[in-house]
């Protein structure tokens, strides 16, 4: 489960954070299996909206989820800058195709700060929150809530 | 309770290991009744007993009394004090099912409450035991030892049925830290070595003697003991025991004294039982109710005993449904396997080879060696292979497993509706995938539920029908053409297709109408539609709600089909073939815009391709559907794309570029010009031409690539043609489950990796087929299906091979007298003499053709020659024939006069041209007089011995006269009757002369089935043998023909086995 990360004895969390529907989200660094480029992906007729296809992951079939559609934000469009990120949920690889990846963000615990409601257009409850940084806000996704089926 | 997991999950894997095989083991001996196996008893016993003793040790006290009550009775009747009747039997399955439960549930066991099952076992104990012994029944001691610990709680009656077999009793006092865990031994272990020179009776672990943390004196000892039956020695103990003997103790009869356990304060400091409290004071109950029993006499308070049995079995269904439930939620697949030793080293091989094999690989690319990097390719490629056969034989587990457990099930229904009935299980060994083993087990039991309740009639009704009164269904598990087949036939009432069909039409689930055009079978076949259920009211027993449908999709989902067969008052086959595993499954790959889709080949029943040209004539429209015609019958067609909503695209092979498609339906071809063809195709190589800018958009279906592609499928009762842009290979997939997103997605059974490494979907044809809403069977193919089964019904079907000898003369030959069909060059002939040979397989293959015997053409030379080559009497003969060669299966309809001649048997028309049925024997005859010495012999002889004679129906004229002709010649005399009626009045007045019966199947008036039945019934003739000569023999006919009593199946026109068979039934009858 997500969620069940070990929280660090410092309160201190890394975020990878990326660009998605032209907003900047992160999620916690410890949920992500790995970060790719494979786009050989196959599509899914009749499988939700959001449901990019699915992917080989050596020998594993992976679901791509398009993050863009998934938050209510614009689709992916996918280019040379955009990527899979790998997370595992579940005990099931699940991949969410983003715009383009961005920095790895480290950030206490209690400086999140509750989002407000009408973050970047997308529906709150993706959220867990939001992180200031000097240049920009970034959405702290909640993972098994955008994986939620 | 003990907490160590190891070893208490080691305990409950042998506990449960050991009660697998109980069951049928009871069975056996509750079969045996009084001639106790005594094996088979001392199995069971042990197994209890083995329970026992771990049970003690672990601390799991109700599991520990009631293996030992169960051991008690069991050992009643090893020692033959007691028969295994029925209903002692009884109590011994609900005892162990009670083990089972509880061990399956280890946790909450102590707090089960069993104590119904033990009063029941010890009424059994004690109705066989003899008067003064009936108090130690219940009695418990304690055993004090010399230092004044005590081992409590021990059954005196079971110390004393050992003292009896002339067993020493001991005390061993392991030490668990000592003589256990520092020798790298565990407990179970240590008991297991023991179970095999002796008894253990019980064992504990003594805590209390280890004191507590405050005490002054730390024992040095956490005293692990063992109470022990055996015939050896005391002076051989300590070998034996490995441990001093200051630690084993010989159990006098001093050291025992009477129970401490109803004044718990009493109990001496130093012991304390490891008991759960609960199972205590149900122990103390059952004393209290035994207490009044011991002065009736014996006979009394074994009926009394019966009569508690009898009740408690009452309380039992409700306690043990729901133990049931419990176990139900709590139940997991079985997460750990059995594997051989064997395989397992087979697989560290293979690894091995593979890890070698990709350091070749690695050289090679290393080096540039191309050859070498061949070579490890090659090497790698059969590892894998290997590889993956040994994996997929470590899931493969015996069908016993399952198999097995129908006994009781039918045991115990039989029991509860009053029937007799033997269960005969065959093929035990078959394997199968442990996924599948696990899922047809529901199905399986419904069936055999059903086949119980519903099949087989009761006492009564059976003899009434002049049957035996105990039934008999046979469970058979068989390998066939790389599947797994499992029949459940029984000798019941079999199934009434009318009432079946009069039932569905009450129900509303199909019109008079469509019955009146259905063919027995297909009514029959009606049972699986949703909503049926044939019993008139609904059983317990079977009608639990959940109908054959559940069944059929059951089994379709693990890409099995089912049969059914039944002749009404006579049984009912039930067929279910299933595929070996459901991991790997060939499968047939297919595309549809740029993406591929597998369609399992167990769905897969042929491949339709529609050339452009025939698109309009071939598929129709009725209403809004698309049908395709084929073979007569009309097939709906679904178009995949349409289906899942795929965007139709086209690749413009030029500039590969996908490009939506703009064709609206299947009949609809863009190219209203044939002519334009050849223009496309011109088209294509000028791709860069700017003249033709728009057309080469639409233009793609003026390729070849325009043909309709139909994957022609079934699943269940659903059949149609999937309509795909491309059929590719055909080739095995490795199923793999999609995420959970997807699970919505029904048209997907699951995904697979292709060789080039992206994913395609699998295909879910039945969930298709309802995704489309498509009827069972499409009405319109019923009809044509109706019409066919009726026609071929009336005929003689026969498969044969046409070929031609010149361009008029057309002849055909049956086609399971030929060999091989061979092409050899004309240059190889030789011509000897008057024969022609051709060398062949190391010897010399005569050739003939057909001028040779008859006044036909001769062959017109040519570079190649065409050659059939037939078998007969062991000898290979080739006859030389024009192409084309063709097999077909057709209703014989032959005209023997007209164009009679020598070695031409008849004529027929076969694709509008007279064809000569050729007739090899006599042809072999003409040709190879010497061939046939031996039966001319045989005729001889059997001339000047006496003639046999043999009785032969057959309705069509003209096998009637070839067999007749090949008979008597043989030196048989034949008795001629037209069709079955015939032949039994026949019978009944020549009955002295007939040595054998030969008689065709398919017969009007009465069919060979029914002959052979009255036959094989009349004990005037049940000597008689019976041999069914048939056209074409199918695995259900030959199974229908058992049961009547056929001896053998013979294939009309395969003469020489034929006689053979005849002969040497009549040799073997003398």
């Amino acid at each position: 489960m997500a969620n069940d990360i070990p929280e660090t004895f410092s309160d201190e969390l890394e975020f990878s954070t990326f660009f998605v529907g032209g907003a900047l989200c992160g999620i916690n660094i410890l949920n992500i299996q790995e970060i790719n480029k494979h786009f050989e992906i196959t599509k899914v007729p009749q499988a939700p909206d959001y449901i990019e296809g699915i992917l080989n992951l050596r020998g594993r079939i992976v679901t791509i989820i398009d993050l863009g559609k998934k938050l209510g934000l614009a689709p992916v469009n996918r280019s040379k800058d955009s990527r899979n990120i790998i997370v595992n949920s579940e005990d099931e690889h699940i991949g969410l195709l983003i715009d383009a990846i961005s920095d790895v963000v480290s950030a206490r615990k209690d400086s999140i700060e509750p989002s407000p409601s009408n973050i970047g257009g997308a529906k709150g409850k993706f959220f867990k929150g939001v992180l200031k940084t000097e240049k920009q806000l970034i959405g702290i996704l909640d993972i098994d809530e955008v994986l939620k089926e | 309770m003990f907490q160590d997991d190891e070893t208490l999950q080691m305990y409950i894997e042998e506990s449960l290991d050991h009660l697998g095989d109980i069951e049928s083991d009871l069975l056996t001996i509750e079969e045996a009744g009084e001639n106790i196996d005594l094996d088979l008893v001392n199995n069971v016993f042990r197994a209890a007993h083995s329970i026992k003793g771990g049970a003690g040790f672990m601390g799991l006290t109700t599991i520990k009394d009631l293996s030992h009550h169960l051991e008690n009775v069991l050992g009643l009747i090893r020692n033959r004090e007691l028969i295994p009747d029925s209903t002692r039997i009884s109590v011994l399955l609900k005892g162990f099912d009670q083990l089972e439960t509880l061990l399956k549930n280890i946790e909450t066991s102590n707090e089960v409450d069993v104590s119904h099952h033990i009063t029941a076992l010890e009424n059994i104990t004690k109705a066989s035991v003899p008067e003064e012994k009936k108090e130690m029944v219940s009695k418990i001691v304690d055993i004090v030892l010399p230092d004044g610990r005590i081992f409590p709680q021990v059954s005196l009656f079971e110390m004393e049925q050992y003292k009896s077999e002339g067993k020493n009793l001991f005390l061993v006092e392991y030490d668990l830290i000592h003589d256990i865990q520092r020798k790298d031994k565990n407990p179970i272990e240590v008991l297991n070595s023991l179970q095999k020179t002796g008894i253990i009776i019980d064992s504990r672990i003594d805590f209390d003697s280890v004191g507590t943390l405050y005490d002054d004196s730390v024992p040095a000892r956490i005293p692990f003991q063992v109470l022990f039956a055996s015939i050896i020695e005391y002076d051989m103990t300590e070998t034996l025991f490995d441990i001093k003997k200051q630690y084993i103790h010989a159990v006098s009869d001093q050291m025992i004294v009477s129970a401490t356990v109803k004044n718990p304060d009493g109990e001496p400091s130093v012991m304390k039982p490891i008991r759960a409290p609960k199972p205590t004071s149900t122990e103390q109950q059952i004393s209290k109710t035994i207490k009044p029993a011991p002065v009736e006499n014996q006979k009394q308070s074994a009926i009394s005993a019966a009569k508690e049995i009898k009740k408690t079995e009452e309380n039992e269904e409700e306690t043990q449904s729901s133990a049931e439930k419990e176990m139900n939620a709590a139940a997991k697949p079985q997460s750990s396997l059995r594997v051989n030793v064997g395989l397992l080293d087979t697989l560290m091989n293979l690894a091995g080879e593979l890890v070698l094999s990709r350091n070749q690989l690695l050289q090679g690319i290393n080096s540039s060696n191309q050859k070498a990097t061949e070579l490890s390719s090659q090497r790698i490629d059969m590892i894998t292979s290997e590889l993956q056969e040994a994996i997929m034989r470590t899931r493969m587990q015996p069908i016993a497993n399952i198999l097995n457990k129908f006994s009781r099930v039918v045991r115990d229904l039989s029991h509860q509706l009053g029937k007799t009935i033997d269960l005969i299980i065959e093929g035990k060994d078959v394997e199968l995938d442990k996924t599948i083993l696990e899922s047809i087990n529901d199905p399986l039991t419904h069936l055999i539920r059903n086949s119980v309740d519903h099949g087989i009639e009761s006492p009564m009704e059976r003899e009434q029908m002049g049957k035996q009164p105990t039934g008999k269904i046979i469970l058979k598990a068989f390998h066939e053409a790389g599947q797994v087949n499992i029949v459940i036939s029984d000798d019941g009432r079999g199934l009434h297709p009318n009432k079946i069909a009069n039932s569905a039409v009450d129900k509303n689930l199909i019109s008079e109408q469509q019955v009146s055009e259905m063919s027995d079978k297909q009514k029959m076949e009606l049972i699986f539609l949703p909503g049926f259920s044939t019993a008139k009211e609904v059983t317990d027993v079977s009608g639990r709600g959940v109908g054959m449908d559940v069944v059929v999709t059951n089994i379709s989902n693990l890409g099995g089909i089912i049969e059914l067969d039944s002749v009404p008052g006579e049984g009912t086959d039930i067929q279910i073939k299933l595929p070996l595993t459901l991991a790997i499954i060939p499968s047939q790959i297919t595309s549809v815009g740029n993406e591929r889709y597998a369609v399992p080949q167990v769905n897969l029943n042929e491949l339709l391709r529609i050339p452009a040209a025939q698109v309009k004539e071939k598929i129709e429209k009725v209403g809004d559907a698309a049908v395709v015609r084929l073979r007569g019958e009309l097939l709906p067609l679904l178009n995949l794309a349409e289906m899942l909503g795929i965007e139709k695209t086209y690749t413009v092979p030029a500039v590969s570029e996908e490009l939506p498609e703009r064709r609206q339906n299947l009949a609809d071809r863009r190219s209203k010009h044939h002519i334009i063809t050849e223009e496309g195709v011109i088209l294509d190589t000028q791709d860069g031409d700017a003249d033709f800018p728009q057309r080469k958009t639409e233009d793609r279906r003026y390729h070849s690539a325009s043909a309709i592609n139909i994957a022609v499928v079934s699943a269940g009762a659903f059949k149609y043609g999937l309509v795909v842009d491309k059929l590719l290979d055909s080739e095995e997939i490795v199923v793999k489950p999609v995420g959970r997103h997807l699970k919505k997605c029904s048209a997907y059974a699951g995904a697979t990796i292709m060789g080039d490494g992206k994913v395609a979907l699998i295909l879910d044809i039945s969930n298709l087929a309802q995704m489309a809403e498509l009827s069972a069977v499409s009405e319109a193919g019923q009809m044509a299906r109706a019409a066919e089964e009726a026609a071929a019904a009336a005929k003689d079907k026969a498969a044969l091979l046409t070929f031609k000898n010149s361009e008029s003369e057309y002849f055909a030959a049956p086609l399971n007298l030929v060999e091989r069909i061979e092409r050899v060059q004309t240059s190889n002939i030789e011509q000897i003499g008057n024969s022609k040979v051709v060398q062949y397989r190391g010897g010399a293959l005569p050739l003939y053709e057909l001028s040779q015997v008859a006044n036909f053409q001769p062959l017109a030379p040519r570079d190649q020659q065409e050659v059939i080559v037939f078998k007969i009497k062991d000898r290979e003969l080739g006859l030389m024939v024009m192409p084309p060669i063709d097999a077909l299966e057709i209703n014989l309809d032959i005209d023997e006069s007209t164009l009679k001649q020598p070695a031409i048997s008849g004529s027929m028309i076969i694709n509008q041209h007279t064809t000569l049925l050729v007739d090899i024997f006599e042809m072999v005859k003409i040709l190879n007089p010497g061939w046939f010495k031996e039966e001319a012999k045989a005729a001889a002889e059997m001339a000047t011995s006496g003639e046999k004679i043999i009785l032969f129906a057959e309705d069509s004229a003209f096998f009637r006269n070839q067999v007749k002709t090949f008979m008597e010649e043989d030196g048989f005399k034949v008795i001629e009757a037209e069709d079955g009626l015939v032949a039994w009045e026949l019978l009944n007045k020549r009955a002295d002369e007939i040595d054998i019966v030969v008689t065709d199947l398919e017969m009007p008036n009465m069919d060979g089935f029914e002959l052979t039945k009255r036959i094989k019934n009349d004990p005037k003739y049940a000597h008689l043998t019976v041999i069914a000569l048939t056209s074409l023999a199918s695995e259900a006919h030959i199974e229908k023909g058992k049961r009547v009593g056929i001896d053998e199946y013979e294939i009309k026109l395969d003469r020489e086995k034929l006689m053979k068979v005849v002969r040497q039934r009549l040799s073997l009858s003398k």
